[in-house]
């Protein structure tokens, strides 16, 4: 089978109720997801989610154990990884290391028997994208950590795959690199126009790359959005914390008759109605740090003891305690707030409050 | 005396210790090979008196290795034989192990670390308190006294440390390299053959030197397993002339053969001792 035939098509990926045990041990619990053509698709979550497992079984590298992949429209659950179509990029790079550059390239092409002349040409094209032309004779440990992404990166693009796989292909750089390999990426999918999925546990690449966020936990999609809806609009407490840094702020409070929230003392009058809140019962609040302002009036939501501050240029942390014995951040930006000690007195726009239930549901 | 020249005196009497103690170690290992060697070119007559000095001293002679050749059913049959025998037994060994290794190290199976155990633990059973049982088995199949039945024997006894030394060489090759080539579209063989293989090559040259070495210098089995006198290997071939006409025994024939059988072995080893070391090694440090 030629590789040819995918060229710039843009493949839709969809899970259909998708399983995986490891023994007795569940990891993915009956996933459905579809990732539309030419989309890029971030899967984000804590170490053990099961995000990196999940990319592997769309790959064909893990089998699948109950459920159906479907790529393109064509089932491929049980199809080798190198008749799905895609091509996938790994942490490790996991170059070939006793073959250059050049070899890695061709390495896939030369199984598909595509002519010689036509592998050169392929091989010279993704070197071009990539700007690895003058690598090519070398060999992998002569390459630089971004080099050797490069390299990985240029072995998936020659194959011209229906979609990319990315398995935390930026953990092994340092912070520099990663930012400008991330936009790297950026620019290929720009490019490239494929469908890509990402998989990832820093929620910067989440945040930056994605159409489309994919939060995991425990083997379960928690949320699914693009990175606007996921950052204002959790659908529970699991997502809230774990996406935007610092974290949310999360504060015990009352849902009180009339369109009101108590925290702490205070009573703050709401917009709009928390439909699915009960009266009167114990609710958690949201803020985000950056949402908090301070205030010097009476009428505060929150009133803080600072901690400590990080002074951070551009803002500052003010690391607070209230008197409930709860930690909040809150985010100052401009040097005019000049606070650093003492107790400070805090408030938040109504419509930045998100609400969640005991359980960690989003109350809306 | 200023510190400098001190100093500088400690470190070439510590130099010279380091160097003298050396020396000293290197001609304790090489003395016996050097001799072996010399003695193989005194004519016969002189070979067998005694062996001071240890050099020629009435001029070299090839006269020990016309000797040697003429013995039997000549020198090239039984060196044919061990090199059949040893080649059989390298290229047995290594395909052997390389499958199992891969095995090993790559698949969950049930009972794997026992089956594991159980190979590494052969080891401990001294093959000579077997060799009557083998003798019968070879027979029963039809493999007494011949070249084939005892290649068998070899790799059998190569497998334990053959199979142990492939699966560290496999577990030292990263899981990813191996998804990125299924990727690729590589089958199970291809993959093995064109990314695997040459990553654990290091692996594999320090199986084929130990199977090598093994069976080229193997004795007992091959004088009990082997009865025709012209499928001799040259350790049982070195015996039989040793026990020359009469009792007595021509040492420089002898020395000869040691001379003969002593040369492929340094020329293999010298030609893999770069891949042996990295073999030995492989994955103690990352």
């Amino acid at each position: 089978m030629s590789t040819h035939r995918y060229s710039s098509e843009k493949a839709t990926i969809e899970l259909r109720d998708v399983r995986k045990s490891f023994g007795s041990v569940d990891v993915i619990h009956g996933l459905n997801l579809k990732v539309e053509g030419g989309e890029f698709v971030v899967f984000v979550g804590p170490s053990g989610c099961g995000k990196s497992t999940l990319l592997r079984m769309i790959a064909g590298l893990e089998d699948v154990t109950a459920g159906d992949i479907i790529i393109a429209g064509r089932d491929v659950t049980d199809l080798d990884p190198a008749k799905r179509g895609i091509a996938m990029v790994f942490q490790s790079y996991a170059l070939y290391p006793h073959m250059s550059v050049r070899e890695n390239l061709a390495f896939g092409l030369e199984i598909a028997k595509v002519a010689r002349d036509e592998i050169d040409r392929q091989v010279d094209a993704a070197a071009e994208i990539l700007k690895i032309g003058p690598l090519l004779d070398r060999r992998p440990g002569q390459l630089s950590g971004g080099q050797r992404q490069r390299v990985a990166i240029g072995r998936a693009i020659v194959r011209k795959p229906l979609a990319f796989l990315f398995d935390e292909p930026l953990s092994n750089l340092d912070a520099e690199l990663r930012v400008s390999m991330r936009i790297e990426i950026a620019r290929l999918h720009r490019e490239l126009g494929n469908t890509m999925i990402f998989v990832t546990h820093d929620q910067t690449e989440a945040m930056t790359l994605a159409d489309r966020i994919v939060v995991l936990r425990d083997g379960r999609i928690e949320q699914v959005g693009t990175p606007g809806e996921i950052y204002e609009d959790p659908d529970n407490l699991f997502v809230a914390g774990f996406i935007g840094s610092p974290r949310m702020n999360i504060v015990d409070a009352v849902y009180l008759p009339g369109q009101k929230v108590g925290v702490g003392g205070f009573v703050i009058q709401l917009d709009a109605p928390v439909a699915s809140a009960t009266e009167n019962a114990p609710v958690k609040l949201g803020i985000r740090p950056e949402h908090l302002v301070l205030t010097g009036g009476e009428n505060g939501l929150l009133s803080a003891r600072i901690d400590f501050s990080e002074n951070l240029g551009s803002m500052r942390y003010l690391h607070c305690m209230l008197d409930s014995g709860e930690r909040i951040t809150v985010e100052l930006r401009g040097s005019a707030d000049l606070v650093s000690e003492g107790t400070i007195r805090l408030t938040c726009d109504p419509q930045h409050l998100r609400f969640f239930s005991e359980s960690g549901e989003r109350l809306r | 005396m200023s510190r400098t020249a001190r100093s500088a005196r400690r470190r070439w009497l510590g130099e010279t210790r380091y160097h003298l103690v050396g020396l000293t170690a290197s001609l304790l290992f090489l003395a016996p090979l050097a001799w072996s060697v010399l003695v193989s070119f005194k004519p016969s007559l002189e070979a067998r008196q005694p062996p001071l000095p240890p050099w020629p001293v009435e001029g070299f002679s090839f006269q020990n290795y016309e000797n040697l050749a003429k013995f039997g059913a000549g020198i090239w049959t039984y060196s044919g034989n061990s090199l059949t025998v040893s080649a059989m037994t390298v290229l047995g060994t290594v395909i052997i192990s390389l499958l199992a290794g891969y095995g090993f190290s790559r698949f969950q199976f049930p009972l794997k670390n026992v089956l594991f155990v159980l190979i590494i633990s052969t080891v401990m059973i001294p093959f000579q308190s077997i060799l009557t049982p083998l003798f019968l088995i070879l027979t029963k199949l039809g493999l007494q006294n011949t070249l084939a039945g005892i290649v068998c024997v070899y790799v059998t006894l190569q497998m334990p440390f053959s199979i142990f030394m492939m699966r560290n060489a496999f577990d030292s090759v990263p899981k990813d390299i191996e998804d990125a080539a299924r990727a690729d579209g590589a089958s199970v063989f291809v993959m093995l053959r064109r990314i695997m293989l040459p990553l654990v090559l290091p692996g594999v040259a320090t199986v084929a030197i130990f199977a090598f070495l093994a069976s080229w210098n193997e004795f007992l089995a091959a004088l009990i397993l082997l009865t025709d006198q012209k499928k001799y290997t040259l350790p049982v071939l070195m015996a039989a002339i040793r026990s020359g006409q009469f009792g007595t025994i021509d040492w420089g024939a002898v020395q000869s053969g040691v001379t003969m059988m002593m040369a492929p072995c340094l020329a293999l080893f010298l030609l893999l001792q770069r891949y042996y070391i990295r073999g030995l090694t492989a994955g103690a440090v990352k």
